[in-house]
Order: C-alpha cells, then structure tokens, then sequence
C-alpha cells in the first residue's frame, strides 16, 4: 500500500489500518443477516412478477393458489389498506394495479406458512394479460412516433435516492407537455461551443453505449415487517437507509414516524441498490393481515424486479488545440430510466462537463422511460457511463495530437475554484495529485516496454464523484466500567463503524478496544442520513468526532471537580484523568463511569452529543491505469494488472480505503469487461441469474495497487472526504483505452465482449 | 420448488425396479447440480418430476478399470473431480481431464457426474465434446436389457437423449489410444472459470508411425449445435495427410462450415462460427504437436 500524503500531525487511532471489528464475525459466517430473523406467527411472500413488460391486467384468479395447504392469503392491489399511491415513484406503486410497466413487476403477493408454499402457490395465481406495445431501447423510445411507455404523463417524480448520492442545486426541467418518453432532460451550456470547435486543431466524436448492469449485491433484499396490536410498525430490512425507509413508509401507510421503527439489518452488500423499494409493500402486507411477513428475494427475483443501474447513450464531441487544451464540449447524455423516473442524469451532465477546465460547454441530458425495470443507484450512478464517453475522447485527441495521455489530462484536470458546469465552484480536489501518482507506477513507465508486446497495451482513465450531503448526529456515552459507547444511525456497509471507533478513541486517547459502536434503529439511534452518497465517514464521523468531544469536556469538567484541578491542566490517557505534572491527582474513566451512573450517583450521566448539518461537498477523484492483453483472434482482454489513485482527502482507516478503492476498481472491471443485463425486443430480461450475468471471479481481477493520496478537504474528520464510489468510475474507459493502444482498436460499447472486440477489429462477418 | 418423492436405491435393479414400478414422471438424480437448480428455480428443460430416483449410491454406476486392449471403463456417476484427476484419464484421455475440469466451480465438481452432464444433454456440456473425439460408447441399462451406443447417437437435441423411460446410462467405454496420439479440449468462456462454453473443441489425432502423415483426426464440436457433434468433414479433410499449416487451416475452414450455431444471450451465431475456426485451428497444432513429442 503506498500512501501520497501531505505533512500533517500524528495521530494515534485515526489513519492506522485496523480490522474491522465486524471482521472475524463475518468470515467465520456468525454474522446475523435479515434472513436469519425468525419472528412468531411469520408469513413468508413470494410476489407474482409480470412475465410481460407492457399490459394491461385484466383478472387475477387466486382460487387454485388459496387451496394449497399452507397458504394464507393471496393479495392483489385491491387487497391492500388505504395508502398513498404516486405512480411516477416506483416504491409507492405497492402491487401493480392496472397497468404493468416492466417485466418482472410484482401484481400479486402470495402468503404462505413457508416460502417454498409460497413459491408453488405463486405459480398457481392465474393472471389474464391484455399485451400494449412495449419500448424497449431507449433511442427508440426517444423517437416522436414510439409507443408510451405508460399512460399518463410523469408529475411528482421521486428524486429522493439520486439527492442522498450527490446533493446539487440544479434545476430538472420536467417533461414536456405533450406526451413523450422523455421525463426529465437537463442542459447545461458555457461560452460558445461553435467557437470552440472552430479553434479546435484535433476534434473528436462518437456514440458511447454502457449496458444495463445490476449492483450484484452477495445477499438480495429481505424485509420483515410486524405491525403490532398497539399500532406500532416495525421494518428488519437490508437498508443502507433506515430513516429514509421510516420517512417513506410512514408517509406512504398514513402513519406517524414515531410509530415506525426500521432497523438495517446487516447489509450484504448493497452498493446504492438498498435504499428503499419493497418495504412499503412489505409493510401494507403486514398490516393487511395482521402478522409479521417477510420477504426474502431470490436471485432470478432480485434480477428481475429490484433497481439495477441503467443503460445510457453519450454522444460526445470534443476538440482540443495542438498543445493539449480543451476547448470545447458537446454531448447528448440519454439515461434509459427504465419504467420510473430517477434516473442519475444531472450528475453524468455535471461529470461530463466537470472533469475538466473547458471554456466551452453544450450538455444535454434526457431521462427516459422504457418498459424495463426502473433504475437505482450504484456506486457513483451515471458516472462510469460519461467517463467511458470523456475519457476515450481524451485518448482520441492525445493521439490525434502524438500528445502524451497523461500530460494532455494534467493540463486540463479541474482544481480548487474551477466551476462544474452548473457554474459551482469546486472546493479544494486531488485530481491532479493522482494523476502524478499513476505517473509513478511500474504499469506506467513500463508502458513503452509493454506496447513492445503485439497484443498487449496499457490504458489510462479519470474519474469522479460529488458526492451527497445530508446532516448527522451522534452519542458517545461512558459505561459505569469505563467503556465507551458511540451510538449511530447510519447502517455500516463499508466498515464506517470501525472508523467511528478509530474517531472516539482519538479523541477520548482510550485504547481502541474500550471504544464499541452500535448502529441503533430508527427509534433509539440519534438521526443520520442514507449510508449513499460516500457521505457516511464524511458526515456521521464529523458528528462522532463532535460527540466525542463534547463527552471528553463533560468527562473533564467532573475530573476538575474531584481533583480541584481546573480542566485546563487536566489530561486524559487509556482511560485515566490525571493533573498535568502532579501524577497522584487521578481519576479513572471506571471510578467517573460509577459517579456517573451508580446508585445515588453524585453526578449526571455523560452522554457526549455530536450534531452537525453538511452544506460543502468533498468531491473524491481518481486516477486509473490497466495494462491489458488482448487475443485478437477471440476478443478476449485479460486485464493483467491494475492501479488505482484515489484522493481520500485523509484515510482514517487505511485498510478499508484501500478494500473501498480495491472493491470498487474490480467493479469497475466487472462493467468493463462482462456485466450486462440483457432484454429481448419484448422486454424481457434474458439472464435473471448469475452464470449467464457475469461478474468477475478471482481470476478475472488482477492484483490492484491501491494508492492513497491525500489532499485533505475543508470539512470532514481529519481531512476526510468522500471514499467509496469514485473508485468505480474510470474502470470501463481505461480498459477501453488499453484495448485501443494494444490492438488499435475502439471499442464504444461496456462491457467490451469478445464479440464486440472482435467487431472492433473487423474480424466478424455476418 | 413443489413436493417430489425422493428414491436412494442401493443398487442398479433396485433403481430399474423403481422406475418400473412408479411409472412415467420420474428422473434420475446424480450430482443434481442442475437438477436441483432447475427444481428451485423452476426451470423449464423438462416437465416437472413427481419423483426423483438418486444414484448416488449404486455401485454399478462407479466403474473405473484401464484395460490395454479394451480401453477405459469410466463409470457414469463418477464425478468431475474423479475424472479430472484420474491418472489414466490424464494421461491417455487428456481431453476428458480438461472437459471435466473445467465444469463449474470446485463444489460443482466434486458433486457434478459426468454421466449427468452427458445425459442433460445441454449442446455445451463440457465433456461431451472430449468422448465424442476420444470415440466413447455409453453403456444403457433398462428395463429391456443392455445396449452399447456411440455417443454420437446419444443425443437427439437440446435435452434430449435416447433415453426410453427406465433406462440409465451406467458406464461409457474408451478405445485405448493409437500411439504417438495426443487429445485437447478447450472452451471459448468470456470469463476465466465458472463459466458455460460460447462454444467448446475436443481434437484427438494420431501420426503414423514416421510422424509425417495424421493417421487419425477427430474433432468434436460443443454449443454450436443442437447437440454436440463431429466435424466429420474436417476429419476427413486431415486424415492421411501431412499437418501442414494450410491443411489445417483447411480443415478449421471446414469445421467453421460444419458448425450449425444459433444467436442467443451468450454469443451470436458469427461469433461462435469465427470461434470454431480459430479454436479448431489452434487446437489441431497443439495436439499435433503434442503428438510429436509423445
């Protein structure tokens, strides 16, 4: 692990590597999922999932399903309790009630004593389906005369999930007002693009396809929901967002928050796909019948009716001048949203065109709707989609111009004071500082050795993230033994956790292993926002740090009292309190935690409070580099090593920035090299599984070097800024462009299949 | 997944007594790793079973024998892991230790048979191709008696064998190999392991005694056919010949034509017909080579 780090003061737990502490309970299979929850008098449900993507329902029979023993109820739209319904957001549409929009989408729920009676039953519910013409690409969906993808045009659409990820002030314009697939498009223009190109010595152009890809999560969705006699409902889900998921069911079922408990159950992994979906439905089912239900998703189901990331179209021209500089920017970025809106275009417009320093912009992006399954996040949404677009551009120009990649995307790298294409500022930024560290690996100053090799190339991409803002809060409290307790909201999917207890036993100076942090339910823990938007460390650990510091006065002021000492002159070490120079004036941690919560205790319990709002974001940069080998008779491309720069601003926990980086980089390669949701011209998904969906396996990944650097941001804890979802950005566009210089052939389509390589080459006949 | 009664004879006429006395709706269940599946997920290769008879404890079904006139006796339940890490299977049978090899992931191995992945009858099983070169015979016990089939006439399409209800295919038998012989199979998957062949090339060739002319050529084609076939034409057009690169090329030319590829979610047809020439190709020098060097 190498680390690019500016001068900055020692620390004692934070920017060490440390396991996390949830380590050992996770390898060793302890760890407690949702799946695992059993709850007295449960229902399991299995979901009737549309076998079309466009129709009409007609009639759903449920004699021959309620007759298998074991079934206890099968519930259609009309079945469930009064709730709000909003049919442009895709999680209050609970049941599809008249119209089917996706292939996949659940029409009727099956209750059952197990889910295997559930599963059978399922195939027992007869659904009569009066087909509408589906639309399935979107460019044809684009097209004046395509079918609708639904009647009625797109009013309130729910961009609550894309804001949790990267919060902006932009303006989305709504549809227009005659009826079209195009729900929301965007445009963002500076100076005179014509102008541009006019200047331009080099101009480039193409048309960039990335595929429909799943987020792939280890464990699918599972949810139980138990609406008790008293009125109080309580949600286990596998959220990367408890709050939001008790904001949204509340508001969606009429019931107060404060009557809705929802605790995140372990994530296995959610990568922006568990936000929040079924659990308003999970919910309405409880309540309709008055037992706990769950509902644990299979692969084929999760496949075909969760949230996967979308597919998108660029159209991108770009001209630069013979010594490198960028002058001008014209692209047509189309997000395939899937049957609901929210899909991520405002920050692939803002990506494309923030990347960099351009006098010169013309960027238009269009959400639209096809009958496929609606859309989600994954790890920084849209973005690989532009950089796959921006960064073969560049490559194409630097060649066009017999300029070095590397220097052509130094001289135009945006920095501190640069503005996005929204006109915002950027706050201070390491994308340069990256690049400078890519130029120092082996893979890139071996690259002139390595092109030696006919088939083997070596390939370079930048990417990067905004990042989301929401506020945190945070309680560190002492046990009566001494031990410290920091409790959050904010579920861990990254090991944010460990870094928490890295926070608190800085800044109490206690050993780690007295620190323990607990992730309460949406009913005891103090508020955090979505665990998306890579804002967990950024925010929740701003407010931990605060928290920790305000217990570490309140444990000062009563030391001060007892030892009639002032505060000032106290200090604090491993859990001991003792005057500066006078070593017999101590007090432990353990006599404070007894003053403090025994009986008859002289002094009130210490419960630091830490509470911040988060208005500047931490943008995260990173710097890419493969060196690939290409078959150019099969199209086959063997990544053989890999590197990745990462501006963390500052690492708190060395080893799980560098998993994040790592993680993140084989995703990257996932997208680039085999991931691809594929859809019949009907609509529907031919490959609901994982042999013929394929993610990489060990052996498609190669060792990643993870380079940390460090340029710290102005806000977050130590200098911290924005980690997990940069790291997936630049993965399809430096393979691209290491496939180019190995073979020299362009490929404009992720993931870059033999077959499409092939066609590259022009070594395919039809 | 709906109930099914499960059946663990101990024998091979328990299992045949079984299926006679059940009647129609059965299956025979080896390693299950795509049964099972196909039962969970409900699967749509063959109507559902009301009742399945396990194999996995008959040991007629676990033959191995090496003899040197008559071959090798390869017992139908054996499974992958066994195969692959035979001794006479490497060593004389290469081809079948690289097919069984590969199929799935360790798990899958070592509970995977190779009679099961010979009787699901999938175009892209990955030792079909490997007995088809290496000329196997499988054995049919039923209720009718013995037979003995080249495995060529096994398989009438996609998931379907000869098969009469009742009857089980327990063994196959391998002609011994012919001296300075070699054998390969490779599989064309976008990624490196557990994966399903885009397409899938078995050769087996054998020199003459100067090494300068092929004796004998076969080569079997996998997933770009409604079963796993020959290239009959491609053999012919090598034996008797010297393996010059233009004769080989020749005859990967010819393998291209004899292909009869469908487009589907894992490859198009033009891309499973290039990939049968250049793997034909390559396959037909390694082997050649190999069988030079003995």
């Amino acid at each position: 692990m190498a680390r690019e780090t500016l001068e900055r003061p020692r620390f004692r737990h934070v920017g060490r590597p440390v396991d996390r502490i949830d380590a050992t309970a996770k390898v060793t299979g302890q760890t407690v999922y949702g799946d695992d929850l059993r709850l007295p008098r449960l229902l399991h449900v299995k979901l009737v999932h549309a076998p079309v993507a466009h129709a009409r329902i007609r009639r759903i029979g449920a004699s021959k399903a309620l007759a298998v023993p074991g079934v206890e109820a099968v519930l259609t739209a009309a079945d469930l309790p009064p709730h709000r319904t909003n049919p442009d957001a895709r999680a209050q549409v609970l049941l599809a009630s008249d119209e089917v929009l996706f292939y996949g989408q659940p029409v009727a729920a099956v209750l059952a004593r197990d889910p295997y009676t559930a599963a059978y039953a399922r195939d027992l519910v007869e659904v009569e389906y009066e087909e509408l013409p589906a639309v399935v690409d979107p460019l044809e969906a684009m097209r004046d005369d395509a079918p609708l993808a639904r009647t009625g045009a797109i009013r309130d659409a729910d961009r609550s999930e894309e804001q949790g990820h990267i919060t902006v002030e932009a303006q989305q314009e709504q549809a227009q007002s005659h009826p079209s697939n195009v729900s929301s498009s965007i445009t963002f223009r500076r100076g005179d693009v014509e102008a541009g190109f006019a200047e331009a010595d080099a101009v480039v152009e193409g048309t960039w396809r990335s595929s429909m890809v799943h987020q792939s999560y280890i464990e699918p969705h599972v949810i139980i929901a138990d609406y008790d006699a008293s009125g109080e409902l309580s949600i286990w889900s596998s959220t990367q967002a408890p709050f939001h998921v008790r904001h949204e069911v509340a508001r969606t079922l009429g019931l107060p928050e404060a009557r809705v408990r929802v605790t995140a159950t372990e994530v296995g992994g959610g990568f922006g796909g568990k936000i929040y979906l079924y659990e308003p439905l999970v919910a309405a089912l409880a309540m309709a019948v008055r037992r706990p239900v769950k509902l644990t998703m299979s692969r084929r189901e999760d496949m075909l009716a969760a949230t996967p990331a979308p597919q998108a179209v660029v159209q991108l021209k770009a001209g630069m001048k013979a010594d490198g500089t960028l002058v001008a920017l014209q692209a047509r970025v189309i997000y395939d949203a899937g049957a609901f809106p929210g899909a991520p275009v405002l920050p692939g417009c803002l990506l494309i065109g923030g990347s960099y320093k351009c006098p010169n912009l013309d960027i238009q992006g269009f959400e639209v709707l096809t009958n496929k399954v609606s859309v989600g996040a994954l790890r920084a949404p849209g973005a690989p989609h532009v950089a796959f677009a921006l960064e073969s551009a560049m490559d194409m120009l630097a060649q066009r111009l017999e300029l070095d990649p590397l220097e052509v995307r130094l001289k135009n790298a945006v920095e501190k004071g640069d503005p996005l294409p929204s006109g915002q500022p950027y706050p201070a930024i390491g994308l340069k500082e990256c690049l400078e560290a890519i130029a120092r690996t082996d893979i890139w100053r071996e690259r002139r050795r390595i092109r030696q090799h006919p088939h083997r190339g070596v390939g370079l991409a930048v990417g990067g993230w905004l990042g989301g803002l929401q506020p945190a809060s945070a309680t560190v409290g002492l046990n009566a033994d001494g031990t410290i307790n920091v409790t959050v909201g904010a579920a861990d999917i990254t090991g944010t956790n460990t870094s928490f207890a890295q926070i608190a036993a800085e800044e109490l100076n206690l050993p780690l292993e007295m620190v323990s942090v607990v992730t309460g339910d949406t009913r005891t823990a103090p508020y955090a926002g979505m665990s998306a938007g890579s804002k967990t460390t950024y925010t929740v650990g701003r407010a931990v740090k605060l928290a920790a510091e305000d217990a570490r006065q309140q444990i000062l002021a009563i030391a001060s009292q007892r030892l009639e000492v002032p505060a000032e002159e106290l200090e604090m070490q491993d859990g001991v309190v003792r005057a500066r120079g006078q070593p017999e004036k101590q007090v432990t941690f353990r006599e404070l935690g007894r003053l403090t919560t025994g009986f008859g205790a002289r002094y009130a319990p210490i419960v630091g409070r830490g509470a911040i709002t988060a208005r500047r974001q931490a943008p995260g940069f990173t710097a890419q580099v493969a060196e690939v080998e290409v078959d150019p008779d099969t199209g086959q491309v063997t990544v053989l090593r890999y590197a990745v720069a990462q501006d963390v601003g500052f690492a708190i926990n060395p080893k799980s920035v560098e998993g994040q980086m790592q993680g993140g980089a084989a995703q990257g390669l996932g997208i680039a090299l085999f991931e691809e949701m594929v859809y019949d011209e009907k609509g529907r998904l031919l490959n609901p599984n994982l042999l013929d969906y394929r993610l990489p396996t060990a052996r498609d990944v190669p060792p990643i070097e993870a380079i940390i650097v460090e340029v710290p941001s102005e806000e977050g804890p130590y200098g911290a800024r924005i980690v997990g979802e940069p790291s997936i950005v630049p993965g399809p566009a430096a393979v691209a462009n290491a496939v180019a210089d190995a073979v020299g052939a362009r490929v404009f389509e992720a993931p870059l299949t033999p077959e499409r390589v092939l066609r590259a080459l022009g070594k395919l006949r039809d | 997944m709906r109930p099914f009664a499960h059946f663990a004879p101990r024998s091979l006429d328990e299992a045949l007594d079984i299926f006679r006395r059940e009647g129609e709706g059965g299956r025979p269940l080896a390693g299950g790793t795509d049964l099972v599946v196909q039962l969970k997920e409900g699967g749509h290769k063959f109507p559902y079973p009301r009742y399945l008879v396990s194999l996995r404890r008959l040991p007629e079904l676990r033959a191995l024998g090496w003899h040197e006139e008559q071959g090798l006796r390869l017992g139908a339940g054996l499974t992958m892991a066994e195969v692959a890490s035979n001794d006479w299977v490497r060593q004389r049978y290469p081809a079948l230790a690289d097919g069984a090899g590969l199929v799935g992931s360790r798990q899958t191995m070592n509970m995977a048979t190779v009679g099961g992945n010979v009787c699901n009858a999938a175009p892209s099983a990955d030792t079909a191709p490997p007995l088809l070169a290496l000329e196997a015979q499988a054995r049919i016990v039923g209720p009718q008696g013995e037979r003995l089939l080249p495995l060529e006439e096994f398989w009438l399409g996609p998931g379907e064998t000869v098969l009469r209800h009742g009857e089980l295919l327990t063994e196959f038998l391998l002609p011994p190999p012919l001296p300075r012989s070699a054998s390969l199979y490779r599989r064309h998957t976008p990624r490196q392991q557990m994966d399903i062949a885009v397409v899938g090339v078995a050769v087996a060739v054998a020199l003459d005694d100067g090494g300068r002319t092929l004796k004998k050529v076969r080569i079997a084609l996998g997933a770009v056919a409604p079963t796993p076939i020959r290239a009959r034409r491609a053999e012919a057009a090598l034996e008797g010949q010297a393996p010059s690169p233009e004769a080989i090329a020749r005859a990967a030319a010819i393998a291209q034509e004899e292909a009869r590829p469908i487009s589907d979610v894992r490859g198009s047809a033009a891309l499973r017909r290039h990939l049968v020439g250049v793997m034909t190709e390559r396959l037909l020098r390694e082997a050649i080579e190999r069988a030079r060097r003995g």
